[in-house]
């Protein structure tokens, strides 16, 4: 793969975690630029430090925006950003 | 400065100097040694020496102030019952070292990493502007316990009631006529707590602690917690890369109106250039931290730190490359070998599916 086509690809998951972490601060009202959010981090407990009731609200927005339902799935899909993005976007699973 | 529990440990036990600190590595010379303690710590209870983390006490007047200023969050109402991890930042942003701050009645305490104390002391000194009262408490010392059944040891060791506790809680309690401190804390992603324990008792609470789970050194630690993407200063705070670079963006609360240090994370953020760190897995054997990597023929950033990981059952890293190509699911050339990009957690935590009873 060229250099070009691995920036495309970073960029077409990037993409989708800005997106994520956009619905997260404005959904949780958080006070913070969504891209402070970083891809990686832990989102519950330690890290963005959300909890259940986030979980809740999280899995409205998400379908909401992506038209993907998580309620049956393991808290391992809140793992981080870019975990998420794996579940609202699979084509950056299958790529 | 050797654990003060070295006396209790086996005599194979391998023991690694880290910054100003002497500590148990694995807690045998078997060649299996690190995988027994993995296995342990993401499948049972595991027990740590965690003397190598100094304990620093902050009292006076201005205290809180003073640690407002100098910690990277906000613990302007972090009570006697809660604690937070933090950075703290020089002015130039750089990472002085990521401690655990527990609110306390008379200031705040504070808990360095492993072997950072000394480091640490030195910057909170230089930066008293307050003249708070800055104490190396040599009086205590840290014992942790980490595992998807780490609650079960808790309700045997001390009190059941604490080990549903929530996240970030602290109890002060006593234990065999010892006072001790007692939080829910954690580094791996599985049920976590600490007891901050007088020296003169933390032999007796280990031994009784090894009745009920197993010892786990620094190594397995260090790989459970790359696992789960919690920040390891010694080994991501290299090369001069910035909050930023590190990803450690959580540990800093940005909407703190000043911190020392602020001025330059902001300044980093806003650029948004520079390099971003993402894990990766394969290659051939575990490539030493500097390694370049390669995307496409071109040089596009180093490696930042590896080791085999047991669970994973081959290379787990850290490489820090250009922004626009730090992402899940790339191929890049590390060592002329290909390493993928991962997203994180790069191990579920077992703790994640199982409830405290």
């Amino acid at each position: 793969m060229t250099i070009d086509e691995l920036r495309a690809k970073a960029a077409e998951r990037q993409q989708t975690c800005t997106q994520i972490k956009k619905m997260i601060v404005s959904r949780l009202d958080l006070e913070i630029e969504p891209d402070w959010i970083t891809d990686d981090q832990p989102l519950f407990g330690r890290g963005l430090e959300l909890d259940s009731l986030d979980v809740l609200e999280l899995y409205v927005a998400i379908e909401a925006e992506f038209g993907v339902a998580l309620y049956d799935s393991e808290m391992a899909v809140f793992g981080s950003v870019s975990r998420l993005a794996d579940e609202v976007n699979p084509a950056l699973r299958a790529s | 400065m050797a654990s003060v529990l070295a006396n209790l440990h086996p005599e194979d036990t391998v023991y690694g100097d880290v910054g100003d600190a002497s500590l148990p590595r694995r807690f045998s010379a078997a060649p299996d040694a690190l995988s027994a303690e993995y296995k342990v710590l993401r499948e049972r209870a595991a027990i740590l020496d965690l003397s190598a983390h100094l304990l620093i006490e902050v009292t006076g007047a201005e205290a809180i102030d003073f640690a407002q200023r100098v910690l990277a969050r906000d613990v302007e109402y972090l009570t006697s019952e809660r604690c937070m991890m933090s950075l703290v930042l020089d002015e130039s942003g750089q990472v002085v070292d990521q401690v655990l701050a527990f609110g306390r009645e008379d200031g705040i305490l504070l808990e360095s990493s492993a072997g950072a104390g000394a480091r640490l002391l030195e910057h909170l000194r230089t930066h008293n502007d307050e003249g708070v009262e800055i104490t190396e408490r040599d009086d205590l010392t840290v014992l942790g316990l980490e595992g998807p059944y780490a609650w079960g040891v808790v309700g045997r060791l001390i009190d059941g009631e604490l080990a549903a506790l929530p996240f970030e809680s602290v109890v002060d309690t006593t234990w065999n006529d010892s006072e001790i401190i007692f939080a829910r804390t954690g580094f791996t992603g599985e049920y976590g707590y600490q007891m901050l324990v007088p020296k003169s008792a933390v032999g007796e609470l280990w031994t009784q602690s090894l009745e009920h789970a197993q010892a786990a050194g620094q190594d397995a630690l260090e790989l459970a917690m790359l696992e789960v993407r919690q920040p390891i200063p010694r080994h991501e705070v290299t090369g001069g890369a910035n909050v930023i670079e590190i990803g450690a963006n959580w540990l800093v609360d940005v909407t703190k109106d000043a911190f020392v240090g602020k001025d330059a994370v902001l300044e980093a953020f806003e650029a948004g250039t520079g390099r971003r760190t993402v894990g990766f897995t394969g290659g051939e054997g575990v490539p030493t931290a500097g390694t370049r990597v390669y995307a496409g023929g071109e040089d596009v950033g180093e490696v930042v730190h590896a080791v085999h990981s047991v669970g994973l059952g081959t290379t787990l890293g850290l490489i820090r490359v250009d922004a626009d190509l730090a992402a899940a699911g790339l191929e890049f050339t590390v060592a002329g070998s290909e390493v993928t990009t991962l997203t994180s957690p790069y191990i579920v935590p077992k703790s994640w599916s199982i409830p405290i009873i």
